[in-house]
C-alpha cells in the first residue's frame, strides 16, 4: 500500500519532488507546529525546525504537536521529536539558537523555501535580510486572536536564468510606525534597553492552523511576485493583494540581491580578509549587518575597565546599563556605535586572527558570510525510534 | 487642490465611509485618520491596500499616483504574532 496514494492522484502534484526538498521552519510556536505538522502529513523529504526558545505551559493552547511533558525543554527538538512520528521517511531536525547565528547562507541555500512563523518583527527584518541576499523564497505568517497574514516572497523563484528578478520584500509594505516600535527596544542607536516588557498579543488554535495551512499551500505554489493574504476569521472574508518594490526599502534597496552576492569562504571572516576584499574590489566603504560599540569612555573618569570590555563587542547584545559609570556613579558614559568603515579601520584595531561579531559584511557589490559553515551546530535529527517522554 | 473620493474600509468592513481626498495625502495619513476617526485600537500598525488594483500602496507615497477616483482602500492591520 502507498502511503502517499492520494497525493499522487492530484493532477500535476509531483510526491518525487516533495520528497527531493528541504523546507526550514523558523519559530516552532503556534503557526510553527502548524506548518510542520502540515510538511510531515504531505510527506516533504526534510524539515528544519528552528527557535531558540523553550515551552511553557500557555504554548500548548495553541501547539498541536507539544505535550506537557516537554514544557522547559528546547521547543524546536520538542517539536522535531513529535513530528517526526507523523511520517518515518521525512528527516526532522530540531535546531535549538537564534536565526541570526544558526542559518548560515550556506545552511539558506539547500533549502527549497523558508516558511517564517515567527512572533516579532525584528525576527522577520533578519529572516526577510538573509533570503534577500542568499536569494530563497521565504513566506511570511502571522496571526492574532482574529486575522491571519500570509505573505510570499518569491527571491529565488523569480529569477530568469541565473538572473534574479527584484521582487518585493517584506521591508518593502512595512509603515514607519513598525521601526518606531523596534526603536523603542533600543537606546543610543543601538543599545537593548534593560527593562522593556514585550507586548502580549492574543492568538488561537483556529488562527494558527488557518496561517499553518495557507502558508504550506503557498509553498507548495509559490507565486511569482510578492503578494500578501489576509483572512479574517470572523467575517470568512480575505484579501490578496500584490506588495510593491519601494525605492527606499531598508532592505531591498541597499543590499545587493542574490546574483551579486559572492559564496562565502571559510576564513574571510577576520578583520584583515574583509579589508583585503575591500581593497580587491575598490570599495571605499565597508558595512557590517550589525553595529560594533567602537568607542567607550566616561566622561568624567574616561576609559576604565568596563568601558573597555564592550569595546568590539555588538552593540544589540549590550545592555543600555552601560551607559552608567561605576566609579562616578553617574550615567556619563559616551558610546559610539558604527556599522560603516573604510578599510584598513576593522585590521587597525581588531587583532589579525579575531572574528568580526557581525553576520555579515557588504563589500561593494559583494556579501562575506562572517558566519562560517565551520561554526554552524551539530543538529539532532529526530527519528521514530527515539525515546518519547 | 484636486480632490478625488475615494471609499474606505476596515479590513472586517465593519467600517465603510466616502473619503475625499488632498491630491498630496499619503497612505500614512489616510490611515491615522481611520483609527482616530473609528477609534481602531492605537498601538497596532496597519498598511493601507488598494482592493481596486490589488496593490499594497506605498505608505509615504502621495496617493494620487496610486489611487484612481473610486477605488476601495482597506486598512488592513500589520500582525506580528506566531
Amino acid at each position: 500500500m502507498d502511503r502517499y496514494a492520494r497525493h499522487r492522484a492530484i493532477a500535476g502534484f509531483s510526491q518525487e519532488e516533495l520528497q527531493a526538498s528541504r523546507v526550514a521552519v523558523i519559530g516552532a510556536g503556534a503557526i510553527g507546529n502548524e506548518v510542520v505538522k502540515n510538511l510531515c502529513l504531505l510527506g516533504v523529504g526534510a524539515i528544519d525546525i528552528l527557535d531558540f526558545d523553550t515551552v511553557e505551559l500557555h504554548n500548548l493552547t495553541r501547539s498541536v504537536l507539544l505535550r506537557e511533558a516537554d514544557v522547559g525543554r528546547s521547543k524546536a527538538a520538542s517539536v522535531a521529536r513529535r513530528a517526526a512520528r507523523l511520517d518515518p521517511a521525512v528527516a526532522v531536525t530540531g535546531i535549538d539558537g537564534d536565526l541570526w547565528e544558526t542559518l548560515t547562507f550556506e545552511r539558506l541555500r539547500r533549502y527549497r523555501c523558508v516558511i517564517g512563523a515567527l512572533d516579532n518583527f525584528e525576527a522577520r527584518l533578519r529572516l526577510n535580510l538573509l533570503c534577500w541576499l542568499a536569494g530563497i523564497d521565504w513566506i511570511n505568517a502571522a496571526i492574532d486572536s482574529r486575522y491571519v497574514t500570509v505573505e510570499t516572497f518569491p527571491f529565488g523563484s523569480a529569477s530568469v536564468g541565473s538572473d534574479p528578478v527584484p521582487v518585493a520584500c517584506y521591508e518593502c509594505g512595512l509603515p514607519g510606525s513598525v521601526y518606531q516600535k523596534i526603536a523603542e527596544r533600543y537606546s543610543c542607536g543601538g543599545l537593548q534597553r534593560a527593562a522593556l516588557a514585550r507586548r502580549i498579543m492574543p492568538t488561537t488554535a483556529i488562527t494558527a492552523s488557518i496561517a499553518g495551512a495557507q502558508a504550506v499551500n503557498h509553498a507548495l505554489r509559490l507565486p511569482r511576485a510578492a503578494r500578501r493574504w489576509i483572512f479574517d476569521s470572523h467575517s470568512g472574508l480575505a484579501t490578496q493583494a500584490n506588495l510593491s518594490r519601494s525605492p527606499a526599502c531598508p532592505c531591498c534597496s541597499t543590499h545587493p540581491p542574490a546574483a551579486a552576492m559572492g559564496r562565502p569562504a571559510a576564513g574571510e571572516a577576520t578583520a584583515t580578509a574583509i579589508d583585503a576584499a575591500a581593497r580587491a574590489a575598490g570599495a571605499d566603504t565597508i558595512r557590517l549587518s550589525d553595529g560594533l560599540i567602537w568607542s567607550c569612555e566616561c566622561a568624567n573618569c574616561g576609559s576604565t575597565d568596563a568601558t573597555r570590555a564592550v569595546e568590539l563587542q555588538r552593540a544589540a547584545a549590550v545592555s543600555d546599563g552601560i551607559t552608567f559609570c561605576l566609579q562616578c556613579r553617574s550615567q556619563a558614559i559616551r558610546v559610539q556605535i558604527r556599522d560603516e568603515f573604510e578599510p584598513g579601520e576593522l585590521s587597525a584595531r581588531f587583532p589579525p586572527d579575531a572574528a568580526i561579531p557581525a553576520r555579515f559584511a557588504i563589500v561593494g557589490n559583494g556579501c562575506i558570510d562572517l558566519q562560517s559553515p565551520a561554526t554552524e551546530r551539530p543538529d539532532a535529527t529526530m527519528t521514530t525510534t527515539e525515546h518519547l517522554t | 487642490m484636486n480632490d478625488r473620493k475615494l471609499v474606505l474600509r476596515t479590513a472586517d468592513q465593519s467600517r465603510r465611509a466616502d473619503i475625499d481626498f488632498d491630491h498630496s495625502s499619503t497612505g500614512s495619513e489616510i490611515i491615522q485618520a481611520a483609527v482616530d476617526n473609528w477609534s481602531l485600537p492605537a498601538d497596532m500598525d496597519y498598511t493601507l491596500v488598494n482592493t481596486t488594483t490589488g496593490q499594497v500602496l506605498n505608505p509615504s507615497q502621495p496617493l494620487e499616483q496610486q489611487a484612481r477616483e473610486g477605488d476601495v482602500l482597506e486598512v488592513q492591520p500589520v500582525l506580528v504574532a506566531g
